[in-house]
């Protein structure tokens, strides 16, 4: 057995996790794949996000709130570390809305969200003239927005390469190019790759993101996870224009906009449409006007990683005792949640976060 | 919305040879360009310029006024200034026009997008006063501008042209400090046997020699240890030579080492590509009318493999030709015969690319820089960076690209591109085929939000 754990991807889930188990001494091998591969981590819109999460299971929303917590000491222990910042602000965020109604309808389900909380929901509605004091630029079409102020933005790509930085430092083992064909548990775990490596584990921990629904009925996993696209747009570098991030617009750290972003059925296609473009475009300069003169230096596909509630997926596997799954659709808002607290769950301790909701259970026919 | 037979991007000799041939068959053709006139590169303004700088700028250059005359008779409809940022499939050509977006249809695309030049990143080569001997010629061609105090450095013809140019103008360069050797030279003499037509290129590049000599300007060959030093701008070249240390001052550098296919538009449409190792590029995979593995997309031109202006000419037709019997509009037999004298035409010319890739092989040191150099000059990458990523774990340049960000400035990744996957693929021990290229995504060239949105409206009032 040569380490701990195998973990069975290598994007900021994974790596995340990984990162966690070095912590507490453990061992661990992380199987990457290619530079092709589909990779949320790469894609992202890099929110740390607390907002419209959870609304119809509150645990959901805790969860989200207690990683975005933990995300500052997270992110100034992985800089420390490697020597390279994690760019992160948590000054709030926006739900940016463009009619009265639909703001007082979200502003409705936040306050239900809000008691099942136990009060612990910190927004703020902002009519037009007191966003425009905070957000000089934003557009006459805007009519409110709710401001959260537990939400935030993070450089993703940073933390990817920090947390790729860190896992290697911390003497985590790192196979690149890989792309398992197959795990099977004679007496460990055996993992294969396609060509031909094989690593073995006492534990092995599914982080595959998309992979995840191909590989994890065998090994005793539902895994009912989509893919769904959203395209993002980014312009020039621009002086300042937007102080708090939204779904729709973030100015990111190096000075770029940032828009996004579609949600398409499209199976594991992550081009690029000029409708798609174009929608994204309108809605940005409905938003913040003086956007329609920057100029679009880059657009992107990515396939979000979804369960069919959107919610998370921490399973232990029945038939494959020491195999787990993890998989999320919000990577980043809960990388330091799967940092700090996850292992605890996978080494089953008393200190384990329960996740009970979050198990395959919920998917069972009824 | 506009549906064509064919629509082609690109109004250089390819682009403009094969669209005035496809309307002669029949078909109905939108050729988009960027410039405000035909001609590409090699051609740029030829129909003002020749007039006015014809006897400077040579024969071969006003052999261009021919292909944009047949391209104004032709029926084509050519769309000047027209900046293509997406293709997708069905094709549909996005693009824009004074600043407004538009959009054409076509049932098949041909890329002529020609070349760009090798970038040369050497120590100091993003600093004012440096450009490529390319733009140098834009600023002659379309400006009549030329550097005085000035010093070519790199290899291959153009740079003696250049220099040439810059003789017969009055404005000879300081010196042409050239980075291929005499063996180069030597060891490409072997491929001249079966090339009638290399000796043409060999006589013309010795002819460009005898005259520069006869001017006056200094030559030094086999450079080695090349950096442009300047705090501000730059203000001298260093470099070894024939055993020597030099230094000359200098306000201005010309950097070339050849040109690549600009391969930005093919690579968008996912077209396979394949390393070739003879000319140190990626080149798109074509079957022998310049079709790719994208059924109705064509690339000809250097686009396809640097072949040079009368290859990318006869190309161009062949692939149109290709392109008129698929719309039904000639047989098969008509087809072939058609097509056998461009084929002859094309072999005599390609001919002679052994040896002009063997006599000016790209300079080693801008191939692999030292650590400290720049090698992504939108977002200040140095091939150190590069070199770090690797250990990190990354196997190819879209995972390089994440993590340092080369590539994802307003040039698209188009000047760091074949370096990152050369210090990849050196670094990873891999070949560049199996470390692979930038994933390129629209928008090919810059867009304002404004254009794009303003589409969006476009097809909400078509569909009311």
């Amino acid at each position: 057995m040569e380490t701990d754990y195998t973990l069975i991807g290598g994007g900021v889930v994974g790596l995340s996790v990984a990162w966690g188990l070095l912590k507490r001494g453990r061992t661990v091998t992380v199987l990457d794949g290619d530079d092709g591969s589909f990779r949320a981590s790469r894609g992202n819109f890099g929110l740390v996000w607390v907002q419209s999460k959870g609304m119809n299971q509150p645990r959901y929303a805790q969860w989200s709130q207690g990683s975005a917590a933990l995300w500052a000491d997270f992110a100034a222990e992985l800089g420390d570390a490697t020597g390279q910042s994690v760019p992160l602000e948590q000054n709030g965020g926006y739900d940016l809305h463009f009619s009265e109604e639909s703001l007082q309808e979200t502003v409705d389900k936040y306050n239900v969200l809000k008691e099942k909380l136990g009060g612990d929901y910190p927004f703020e509605v902002l009519g037009h003239n007191a966003l425009r004091k905070e957000e000089p630029h934003i557009g006459p079409k805007v009519v409110g927005a709710i401001l959260h102020h537990q939400d935030g933005h993070a450089n993703p790509l940073q933390l990817l390469r920090a947390l790729a930085a860190d896992v290697r430092r911390l003497g985590g083992r790192v196979l690149t190019g890989k792309t398992v064909s197959r795990v099977s548990k004679p007496d460990s775990f055996r993992v294969t790759c396609e060509d031909g490596t094989t690593v073995t584990s006492a534990k092995v921990v599914l982080a595959a993101g998309l992979g995840a629904a191909t590989l994890g009925p065998s090994m005793g996993f539902k895994a009912p996870i989509r893919p769904q696209r959203g395209q993002v747009l980014i312009t020039e570098k621009l002086p300042k224009l937007i102080n708090r991030p939204s779904l729709i617009a973030r100015q990111v750290d190096e000075g770029g906009i940032q828009i996004g972003a579609t949600n398409e059925e499209v199976g594991l296609d992550d081009r690029v449409t000029q409708p798609g473009l174009s929608g994204l475009a309108a809605d940005a300069i409905a938003a913040y006007p003086a956007l329609a003169k920057a100029q679009l230096v880059r657009s992107w596909g990515a396939l979000r990683v979804l369960s069919p509630d959107g919610l998370p997926i921490y399973q232990h596997s029945a038939t494959m005792p020491g195999a787990y799954l993890v998989t999320c659709h919000s990577g980043i808002t809960l990388a330091a949640a799967h940092a700090r607290l996850l292992p605890d769950w996978l080494e089953g301790t008393e200190a384990a976060p329960d996740l009970e909701v979050f198990s395959e259970q919920r998917f069972a026919v009824s | 919305m506009t549906r064509v037979d064919l629509a082609i991007i690109g109004a250089g000799p390819a682009g403009m040879a094969a669209a005035a041939l496809a309307a002669r068959q029949g078909l109905r053709v939108t050729l988009l360009d960027e410039q405000p006139r035909a001609g590409g590169q090699i051609y740029r303004d030829v129909d003002r310029a020749a007039a006015l700088r014809g006897d400077l700028l040579g024969p071969d250059y006003t052999h261009g006024a021919t292909l944009t005359a047949a391209l104004k008779h032709s029926g084509v409809d050519h769309v000047s200034g027209a900046v293509v940022w997406a293709i997708e499939e069905g094709f549909a050509l996005s693009y824009t026009k004074d600043g407004r977006g538009a959009q054409v249809m076509a049932d098949r695309v041909l890329l002529a997008t020609g070349a760009i030049e090798r970038p040369m990143p050497l120590p100091g080569w993003t600093l004012p006063g440096v450009m490529t001997a390319g733009a140098g010629q834009i600023l002659l061609k379309q400006s009549g501008v030329l550097a005085r105090r000035a010093v070519l450095v790199g290899t291959g013809p153009l740079l003696y042209l250049t220099a040439a140019q810059m003789l017969r103008a009055g404005t000879p360069p300081l010196a042409l400090v050239e980075t291929a050797t005499r063996s180069d030279l030597l060891g490409a003499m072997r491929h001249l046997g079966g090339a009638l037509r290399g000796w043409r290129y060999l006589l013309k590049g010795l002819g460009l020699l005898a005259e520069l000599k006869r001017g006056g300007v200094k030559r030094h060959v086999g450079a080695t240890g090349l950096a442009i030093e300047g705090l501000a701008r730059a203000e001298a070249l260093s470099f070894s030579a024939g055993g020597k240390s030099h230094r000359i001052a200098c306000d201005t550098v010309y950097l070339h080492h050849g040109v690549v296919p600009n391969v930005q538009a093919a690579r968008s449409l996912g077209i396979a590509h394949d390393w070739n190792a003879a000319q140190a590029c990626f080149l798109p995979r074509l079957d022998i009318w310049g079709q790719s593995d994208v059924p109705g997309i064509y690339v000809a031109g250097d686009s396809a493999g640097i072949g040079g202006a009368k290859v990318a000419e006869e190309a161009g037709r062949l692939a149109a030709l290709h392109v008129a019997q698929a719309a039904g509009r000639i047989t098969q037999t008509e087809l072939d015969r058609q097509a056998a004298p461009l084929r002859a035409t094309l072999a005599r010319e390609r001919a002679v690319r052994p040896f002009l890739d063997r006599a000016y092989p790209p300079c080693p040191e801008a191939l692999a820089p030292a650590d400290a150099t720049l090698i992504c000059r939108c977002e200040e990458v140095t091939a150190g960076d590069i070199r770090n990523y690797a250990s990190l774990g990354c196997v190819g340049p879209n995972q390089a690209k994440a993590f340092g960000r080369a590539g994802m400035g307003p040039c698209q990744g188009r000047y760091c591109g074949l370096t990152v996957t050369a210090l990849l693929a050196e670094a990873n021990g891999q070949t560049p085929d199996a470390t692979g290229y930038y994933r390129v995504r629209a928008p090919l060239k810059p867009v304002t939000l404004g254009e794009l949105a303003q589409m969006d409206q476009t097809a909400q009032d078509a569909a009311e």
